[in-house]
């Protein structure tokens, strides 16, 4: 298709509105920070380009009763300055300030890290710890998705040709409760993930493990929930040899997973999954409060 | 677990084209109507501050400022040959035909300068700022736009340099292929995550032999850029190739350190100025770069006692071998 206009949106209604009309000849860029290389390499074409990066009915942090909300066009920076998210959960904050760059966190923002669908992207194993939600409308409807059930493949999520991604939710840290995230790059910025791990914890005064959820970036196809390593350490002590159990069960699982991949994967990953989630565990540990 | 480890390194390099290979610069200076000097010359600035030495060297010999030499390169229908900017070469060649240049251009405006001013011989006459006057009586003066003035033609001098290198036997070895020699030490510390194969650069000290710093700032840039360069060359940049196919083939995927990896290092300019340079000034272009990468491939071997003998050292290959050292001693 050929681009024929690009409209800047102001309001949501509008959007969702430009979504009913023009369905699958219509894309909504953010940052532009993914779709605009897209554009250029020519993998989408779209005929009607709908610009959401000044709706401000997108952009927002807020607490909503027991739960934080996060408009799907806010922007990496404010995530990683945000003094809504508690310091317990300061590992969505990490994985936020992950990203890119200065200039591409600047631009960047958490819904397209969503629904571009990359397998590397540096905030959803974060929220898939926090067991986040996403809520999606269109023109005439708003459903809710767990987050670990709206992706389909790699570079796709479930949304309807007119609908957009509108927000993402998890409930607010309570007592006990910890999130650490640790990003295993080629170098120290401008780096696409390795290896991503993010782990909420739930603990009580003894370092039992009431709850856990584990979120992983690059590890898949797309960023996963890792239900058996969770199954493993639920209800465990989590002394520092079970830590060493789980991780060893954990390489277990990726050398299985990652059988048919490159060596420069299945030679590496499985192993180095080892420091990389011992870290994102203490670091959750180390912020339960 | 996360290992620190300690290496240095130091190496030689023989600068130029060497092995008899003639190596050849060549340049005008010539006197500006408004008393400037012009330097005609084919170096080439790629980023190394070529312009910016090669200015302040006759600047020196004429006694002017940097901002009175006109540093004309790079246009190949109006200046003479100076060799490629490669091998480490043109402070020194092209430096050194600059240098011969500009003291011609001097001799000539003194001579002229003695004649005008009706003086006995040359003794204490001093160049300054565009003027040249007697030191015990500077009311004796002749400006060099005065003197520019005079002239039918513009006051212009050529020189060439070669620099002086012999053919090895080809069956002993033996020889002089390169002069002159730099050499340049090392050392940095690493701290290797031995579960992830990662490595940091977390200090480094560099000391750079350079003849005479002929500018401090821009030697300290090019030791910054060389200990970049080496850095990626050996743990970062991998062109993934396999099977003639290059996997990384963008920069996204190949990758150089950026500002977040360069560690703080210290810079040493040792100064040991060589008879046959420029005011003693060696080339340092490529050899700042040498030392680096073996240092840090030490510094590795210190931390975890794997000896690495492939670049770029990737955490994937470290963690192998690691891993594989481990198997072996348990």
């Amino acid at each position: 298709m050929e681009l024929k206009k690009v409209i800047k949106a102001e309001k949501l209604d509008e959007v969702l509105n430009l979504l009913a009309e023009n369905r699958e000849r219509a894309k909504v860029i953010a940052g532009g920070t993914d779709f605009v290389i897209q554009l250029r390499e020519k993998k989408i074409a779209p005929e009607v380009i709908i610009d959401i990066s000044d709706v401000d009915e997108l952009n927002f942090i807020r607490k909503s009763g027991e739960f934080i909300e996060i408009g799907a066009a806010t922007k990496f920076t404010t995530i990683k300055n945000s003094g809504i998210i508690s310091d317990a959960f300061k590992g969505l904050k990490d994985a936020a300030g992950h990203v890119g760059s200065p200039q591409i966190r600047n631009l960047g923002t958490v819904g397209g890290n969503i629904c571009n669908g990359s397998p590397a992207a540096d905030t959803v194993p974060a929220l898939l710890a926090l067991g986040a939600v996403a809520v999606v409308k269109s023109k005439n409807n708003t459903r809710e998705v767990p987050l670990e059930e709206f992706y389909l493949d790699r570079g796709k999520v479930k949304l309807e040709p007119d609908e957009i991604l509108y927000a993402v939710k998890f409930l607010n840290s309570k007592p006990g409760q910890g999130l650490g995230f640790v990003k295993l790059g080629l170098r120290n910025a401008l780096a696409i993930s390795s290896i991503s791990i993010a782990v909420f914890v739930e603990t009580d005064n003894d370092i039992n493990c009431k709850d856990v959820r584990i979120g992983s970036g690059a590890l898949a196809k797309f960023p996963i929930r890792e239900k058996e390593v969770e199954a493993f350490l639920k209800g465990k002590t989590l002394h520092e040899d079970v830590i060493e159990e789980a991780t060893e069960f954990f390489g277990k699982i990726l050398e299985q997973r990652l059988a048919g991949r490159p060596p420069v994967e299945k030679d590496y990953k499985p192993y180095a999954i080892k420091g990389v989630f011992k870290e994102a565990l203490n670091k959750a540990l180390s912020v339960v409060c | 677990m996360k290992k620190r480890g300690k290496g240095i390194a130091c190496i030689f390099y023989g600068t130029g084209y060497g092995n008899g290979f003639p190596d050849v610069s060549r340049a005008y200076a010539e006197l500006q109507p408004d008393g400037k000097v012009a330097i005609y010359t084919g170096a080439t600035e790629v980023g190394q501050g070529a312009k910016t030495a090669l200015s302040q060297i006759p600047a020196e010999v004429l006694g002017l400022s940097v901002d009175d030499i006109i540093f004309i390169n790079e246009d190949t229908s109006i200046t003479p040959d100076a060799g490629t900017a490669a091998a480490t070469r043109q402070t020194y060649n092209t430096g050194n035909a600059i240098k011969m240049a500009a003291e011609e251009l001097r001799n000539e405006l003194i001579k002229i300068a003695v004649k005008e001013l009706e003086l006995n011989s040359d003794i204490g006459l001093k160049m300054k700022d565009g003027k040249i006057f007697l030191e015990i009586y500077p009311d004796k003066c002749i400006t060099f736009s005065q003197i520019a003035a005079m002239q039918e033609e513009p006051l212009r001098k050529f020189a060439v340099f070669t620099a002086q290198t012999v053919q090895i036997d080809p069956e002993t070895g033996q020889g002089a292929p390169y002069w002159p020699y730099t050499f340049s030490a090392c050392a940095v510390e690493v701290e290797v995550d031995t579960e992830t194969g990662k490595v940091e650069v977390i200090r480094g000290a560099h000391a750079q032999d350079v003849g005479r710093a002929v500018n401090p700032t821009l030697i300290e840039g090019q030791m910054d850029g060389g200990f970049a360069m080496a850095m990626g060359y050996v743990i970062y940049e991998d062109l993934g190739l396999e099977n003639g196919k290059i996997w990384n083939n963008k920069l996204s995927s190949y990758i150089i350190p950026t500002s977040m990896d360069m560690p703080e290092i210290q810079n040493i300019i040792v100064e040991d100025p060589e008879n046959t340079a420029p005011y003693g000034a060696k080339g340092i272009g490529e050899p700042v770069m040498i030392s680096v990468g073996p240092a840090i491939l030490n510094a590795i071997y210190d931390a975890v006692g794997v000896r690495m003998t492939e670049i770029p050292v990737t955490p994937a290959k470290l963690l192998k071998a690691i891993r594989e050292k481990e198997q072996k001693e348990a």
